[in-house]
């Protein structure tokens, strides 16, 4: 609205109002990569809740009967599969998550590229290697249940013990909020961003016990962790759909003149 | 509260002018509210971590109770005290900022500072003889809990502790110093002083 408002207004500058007359948004790669949040979300919910019951976790102590059944589910393989073809759309959402940290004034151009670069780490033992070493346990039916064993919670280990990974990404992303003197993201949106730091530290002890709270499939170390992490990622996407709305197309245009 | 509410309106718009103008309003809200949004959510996250705690100790009452023998009183009183002075020198560097005798908060300051990182050491100390003693495997499920709670609220101090570090860089490094700002950073710290009361409540002394 305000773009196209702002497309017809008599100040524009000449190559603005190029791109509207050609009907394309200045914004329009931001919109995409912005849409593949929700897409990817929807997706990755249905792998892991639905076809390969990833989340909520099974038990630690499940006995060697439960652990052959699961690893043999017969949607497990193929949740893994989907998983990954799709865990790269993730890349999309971190791409326009940057742009919009490099915004930022007063905040050092090295965390918005730390931001990206400890969610790559930290997506391949949370996402990717979880899935890998689930789909291992049902390709192969000679495998004894011993090993089908180690690798149920060499699974979930990785899928909830990396959460740890993750608190570089949240710190560096809170520092970036709190540093920021345009305020692209708002100040509470840090604070949120520490909560969620603090609920995947709970997630340490997993290594360590099998039963109670703390357990990978724990109430403090899995579900609330988890429930936070829920209400972060929504609160991330109204601000970011915010930030990408409220970016003077200003910027944009000298960006594309100075990239050519 | 309400937005017809003519001393919110004066203290809106009184946002960048000075202090004095305002009156010592009763209703006035110390330092930013998303701070507030920030400690009411980590509170309840917390009392989530502490009703868990409670409800497990209900349940298998012996190892809580071995454990909690183990835990010295006499280190938590310690680290109470060291972290409740911290929180009245905190309070009395909010107090100068106001009266603008800058050089009296950042004194203050650098006592509260001191405290804080004091408290950090003594937990280090308690940890360091708490695993160089040991605990027998059946008080395990104490001590993933006392690990777990104390090591989340030294996260806390640690954050605080930056905190204040910027807080005296607001106060030495800038001519006006923000009232707001030391008011934000006090309610952070106050509200780590809350949560380890609770924590040495829960642990140390409920038996």
């Amino acid at each position: 609205m305000s773009e196209s408002a702002w497309a017809l207004g008599a100040a524009a500058p000449h190559s603005a109002t190029v791109e509207a007359r050609r009907g394309r948004s200045p914004k329009l790669d931001q919109w995409i990569c912005f849409g593949s949040i929700p897409f990817f979300y929807t997706l990755f919910g249905l792998i892991f809740v639905l076809l390969a019951r990833i989340m909520p976790p099974p038990s630690p102590t499940a006995s060697i009967a439960d652990v052959l059944a699961y690893m043999q589910a017969p949607n497990l393989a193929l949740g893994v599969a989907l998983l990954s073809l799709t865990l790269g759309l993730a890349s999309l959402s971190s791409g326009v998550i940057v742009v919009q940290m490099k915004r930022m004034e007063g905040v050092s151009p090295a965390l918005p590229y730390a931001y990206l670069a400890a969610l790559a780490v930290a997506g391949v033992p949370g996402c990717l290697f979880p899935g890998l070493v689930f789909a291992l346990g049902c390709y192969r039916p000679g495998y004894t249940p011993q090993i089908q064993q180690m690798l149920y919670d060499l699974g979930f280990l990785s899928f909830v013990g990396s959460l740890g990974v993750f608190v570089i990404q949240y710190l560096v992303f809170a520092i970036a909020i709190f540093l920021d003197r345009r305020t692209i993201f708002p100040k509470w949106l840090g604070y949120l961003t520490i909560w969620a730091l603090v609920t995947e530290l709970v997630a340490v002890p997993i290594w360590i016990t099998r039963t109670g709270p703390f357990a990978w499939d724990g109430l403090l170390s899995f579900y609330l962790g988890t429930i936070i992490f829920v209400g972060w990622e929504f609160c991330m996407c109204v601000c970011l759909y915010r930030a990408i709305k409220n970016q003077p197309l200003e910027e944009l245009i000298g960006r594309g003149t100075a990239h050519g | 509260m309400g937005s017809a509410n003519p001393a919110a309106i004066a203290q809106r718009s009184a946002h960048s002018a000075p202090r004095e103008s305002i009156e010592p309003a009763s209703r006035h809200c110390p330092g930013q509210g998303s701070m507030w949004f920030f400690v009411i959510g980590d509170l309840w996250i917390f009392s989530c971590y502490f009703a868990c705690y409670i409800h497990d100790r209900a349940r298998h009452p012996e190892p809580f109770l071995q454990g909690q023998q183990l835990l010295s009183q006499g280190i938590g009183v310690l680290n109470t005290v060291i972290l409740l002075t911290s929180s009245l020198f905190v309070a009395l560097c909010v107090q100068a900022t106001r009266a603008r005798e800058i050089v009296t908060a950042s004194r203050f300051l650098a006592l509260g500072f001191a405290c804080g990182a004091g408290f950090m050491l003594v937990k280090g100390g308690e940890w360091y003889l708490k695993i160089h003693a040991g605990f027998p495997e059946s008080t395990e499920p104490f001590f993933v809990y006392y690990f777990m709670f104390t090591g989340l609220h030294v996260v806390h101090v640690a954050l605080g502790l930056l905190i204040l570090a910027l807080l005296w860089r607001e106060l030495r490094g800038t001519k006006e110093p923000r009232v707001e700002f030391a008011e934000t950073s006090a309610t952070y710290w106050h509200m780590v002083d809350l949560l380890w009361i609770a924590i040495f409540a829960l642990l140390y002394l409920v038996r």
